[in-house]
């Protein structure tokens, strides 16, 4: 397990650093640049040539990248051009409310994926089974962006049991972590689902029946193990998209968050946060797959083995 | 026993009376949507600053709905008559909210503190400050600047202690922010919200405020919401107190909430339709005259924003005196001149209606930048533009790729844009032959054209003088149909009647600190 982790963990090296020339070399070619930002009407020709070259954006593109890289790998991802603060600064403040948002948006989204996917397994077929599937199909098609409205509309507006928008308290967070959370659930559960009767027709599985164990007992204790392994790979894939995948949430619910910072810099070019943010998404994925190997190997033997 | 029971509840009701007065001091804003994410409070080094910033700062003198200017920390002015030196008196007695003096010293030490920033063209004129009296003092010039007034009643012209400012560096705006204003900065998180107390010592108002004492609310939350949804409900639910800025499509369901009230001051921005003179067809003046015309400001107004507004005729908002050009010149709706143009030009109806020369359509790009206003703005003029015989095909870029676009100078034919800005001057920013591309997006480099701009901008002495410069390069531009004038939107902003009371008088060319020192916490 040593050697794998080791093996992994080596391996993230080279997707690390050709992750950031992507990335460096993407917000370079959309069109638009930040000085066009800061330009007031009525500063001349000179004073926008001064500013390109005060930000360094006269140099040639390897020698901006090296610096960038140089820079990054002692832990200054540099400053902003726009919002003129450090890009670390700027992160910090972000990323504890995209890391709660999401940890909390997942968890939902994992319990009661995973409870309502082996229920409607547990009952194919069944009344429950149609109305779980029916409510799933709701909650993977409906916009979270509509979706964040109308859950205002009802439980702030209407029964004013939470704040509208702002990040200001716990009870601030009921609602966006339900947005979100619901189209997790429907992801979560469809797969739990379907994995759960695939693994249901496995001969070992008919054997346990023929041992004479309680079926609840094999539903859970045996099929909806086996059935987490893809669930554990869809949740893993996850872990990135809910750290910068919930902008139209945050905005929604006027939060701060990574996805916002992101999406306001990108706006306004703002060459140096735009890469650290998507740097931070990067790393997220990243992290997040090898988070999702590491538990499948903890949970599966035969995958050590064929990685050994 | 009684009486000490009595005793007990009076002072009892009493607490809870001034406890809930206490916290009827309390109001929270929100800034309009454009604004969120403004990222300092550094009035000298920032690009964009919001509306709070004139709550917390002065500035040497403010400017009112009618253009007119007024004294905040300068009490008088005066301008030599070759307009080579400004001699400003500033106000006697004011503190920073550090406790540091306003005087004569202040002023020397914060002109320089423009140069090298990107605010540096407010005081390129100003070659030196000299002190002539504690508080006086001397703005002696490297050329004549009639727009000095102006450029001192710029957001970014808020005045900051000198000992505050040098002493926090590059954290000052973010860290902490220390002016003469109305309101003290408690807290600032970029993007979400800004706490500010009153200022108790405050002395400073304007006459452009009915109240020249301390603010009456106490305590003021400045909220940043980037959905205009999001902002609506909240105010509806009393989240909040006040909307600074609503989109006008929002003004029908808020005039329809009881309780809610909406207000509304004079615009500063201008929807405009600039067109490329340099590509064909519109470097014939017959096709630009022919677009101009065809372009029906009243139906835009009245159809797309319910008739709030007004019509845009000229390229300037019509508070300014040079808008008021020779009515000759004006451009307004006109399908039979339009049609005529056309003709002149030898464009000729097909059987489809779209004109023709030569076997080649009168085809055109009609580009704008995302946003619904701006597309439902689009949608129609491309329908107006059909209806005199141009088949217009829109593109929708976001706002910094169509700046790059424009900057390739032959991209684009025509585009659907909006400027804010309560100056003349833009005429030279947008039109002048040094900035083709852009800002220039009329690629307009007339001789004529740039004779009477250097007149307006650098010949200019007094105010007066440029006016009739500006008056004079405007109309010119008028003549040559180098845009299409579309709409002036107001601004609005919305507030709880329940909790709120607002001065009769909106005065200021927005809601900003002079009018915030005004409103009242009802009780």
């Amino acid at each position: 397990m040593a050697l794998f982790l080791i093996r992994r963990l080596l391996l993230l090296i080279p997707v690390f650093l050709a992750v950031s020339l992507v990335i460096f070399m993407i917000v370079r070619f959309v069109p638009g640049d930040p000085i066009d930002n800061l330009l007031q009407i009525g500063s001349t020709e000179e004073q926008k040539t001064a500013m390109i070259a005060a930000y360094g954006l006269d140099r040639a593109l390897p020698v901006q990248y090296a610096i960038w890289l140089g820079k990054m790998l002692q832990g200054d991802l540099g400053e902003a051009i726009i919002l003129r603060q450090p890009v670390s600064t700027l992160i910090a403040q972000n990323l504890p409310h995209s890391l709660i948002l999401g940890s909390l948006a997942l968890a939902f989204s994992t319990l009661v994926g995973i409870a309502t996917g082996a229920l409607a397994a547990s009952f194919k077929d069944g009344w429950l089974d149609r109305l779980v599937m029916t409510l799933i199909l709701l909650g993977s098609t409906l916009p979270s962006f509509w979706l964040g409205l109308l859950m205002i509309l009802l439980f702030a507006v209407q029964l004013g049991w939470f704040p509208v928008s702002g990040a200001r308290s716990w009870s601030a967070l009921v609602l966006p972590v339900l947005t979100i959370g619901i189209g997790g659930v429907a992801l979560v559960a469809r797969v739990t689902r379907a994995a759960m009767i695939e693994i249901a027709r496995k001969d070992f599985v008919t054997m346990l029946h023929a041992k004479g164990l309680p079926p609840l007992q094999i539903q859970l204790g045996h099929v909806l193990r086996h059935a987490l392994l893809p669930v554990v790979t869809i949740l893993s894939l996850r872990i990135g998209w809910v750290l910068g995948g919930a902008v139209t949430i945050e905005y929604v619910f006027a939060r701060p968050g990574l996805g916002s910072l992101l999406i306001t810099s990108l706006n306004q070019r703002d060459y140096p946060v735009v890469q650290g943010c998507l740097l931070m998404l990067a790393i997220a994925v990243i992290l997040g797959t090898l988070i999702g190997d590491i538990v499948q190997a903890a949970m599966d033997p035969r995958l050590r083995e064929t990685l050994r | 026993m009684k009486t000490i029971l009595k005793a007990a509840l009076f002072g009892a009701s009493l607490c809870t009376l001034m406890g809930s007065s206490a916290l009827a001091q309390n109001a929270t804003f929100v800034l309009g949507s454009r604004e969120v994410g403004a990222p300092s409070y550094n009035p000298i080094k920032a690009t964009r600053l919001n509306a709070a910033n004139t709550f917390i700062y002065d500035r040497m003198v403010i400017q009112d709905a009618d253009q007119s200017f007024h004294g905040q920390l300068a009490t008088s002015w005066e301008a030599a008559a070759d307009g080579m030196s400004w001699t400003f008196k500033l106000r006697p007695n004011v503190k920073f909210h550090d406790g540091e003096p306003f005087n004569a010293q202040t002023i020397v030490w914060w002109v320089p503190k423009f140069k090298g920033t990107e605010n540096a063209f407010m005081t390129d004129a100003i070659d030196k400050v000299e002190v002539v009296d504690d508080l006086t003092v001397r703005f002696v010039m490297k050329t004549p600047d009639p727009n000095m007034l102006f450029n001192m009643a710029s957001t970014f012209m808020g005045i900051p202690s000198p000992k505050a400012f040098d002493a926090l560096g590059d954290r000052y705006g973010v860290a902490g922010a220390v002016g003469t204003g109305p309101f003290k900065l408690e807290s600032f998180t970029v993007g979400q919200q800004t706490v500010l107390v009153r200022n108790d010592a405050y002395n400073s108002a304007s006459a452009l405020s009915a109240n020249k004492g301390p603010a009456k609310i106490a305590r003021l939350t400045i909220r940043e919401i980037a959905e205009d949804s999001t902002a609506f409900l909240e105010l509806k639910t009393g989240g909040v107190d006040m909307l600074m800025s609503v989109p006008t499509d929002f003004l029908p369901r808020l005039s329809a909430e009881r309780g809610t009230k909406v207000m509304t001051l004079p615009g500063t921005e201008v929807y405009y339709m600039p067109m490329n003179t340099a590509v064909e067809p519109f470097t014939d003046i017959k096709v630009r005259e022919a677009v101009a015309f065809a372009v029906n400001q009243k139906e835009i107004l009245d159809s797309l924003f319910g008739g709030v507004g007004a019509v845009a005729n000229t390229f300037l908002i019509s508070g300014l005196a040079e808008s008021k050009v020779d009515p000759k010149l004006m451009i307004s709706y006109d399908p039979s001149r339009s049609r005529k143009a056309l003709d002149e030009a030898g464009w000729v109806a097909g059987p489809d209606g779209i004109r023709a020369k030569g076997g080649v359509k009168l085809q055109v790009k009609l580009w704008t930048q995302n946003g619904t206003e701006f597309k439902r703005v689009t949608e129609v003029i491309q329908a107006q533009l059909k209806a005199v015989g141009i088949s217009a095909d829109i593109t929708i870029f976001d706002a910094a790729t169509i700046t790059a676009q424009y900057r390739r100078r032959t991209e684009h034919q025509l585009a659907v844009r909006v400027y804010s800005w309560a100056n003349a001057d833009i005429l030279d920013w947008f039109h002048s032959g040094k900035r083709l591309g852009h800002p220039n997006h009329a690629m307009w480099n007339d001789p004529k054209s740039e004779e009477l701009n250097e007149k307006a901008m650098k010949g200019s002495r007094t105010w007066d003088e440029r006016v009739t410069n500006f008056r004079a390069y405007h109309e010119h531009l008028l003549s040559q149909f180098v845009f299409a004038p579309i709409y002036q939107p107001v601004q609005n902003f919305a507030f709880s009647e329940a909790r709120l009371s607002m001065p009769a008088v909106i005065r200021g060319t927005r809601l900003q600190g002079q009018t915030v020192v005004d409103i009242e916490v009802k009780k």
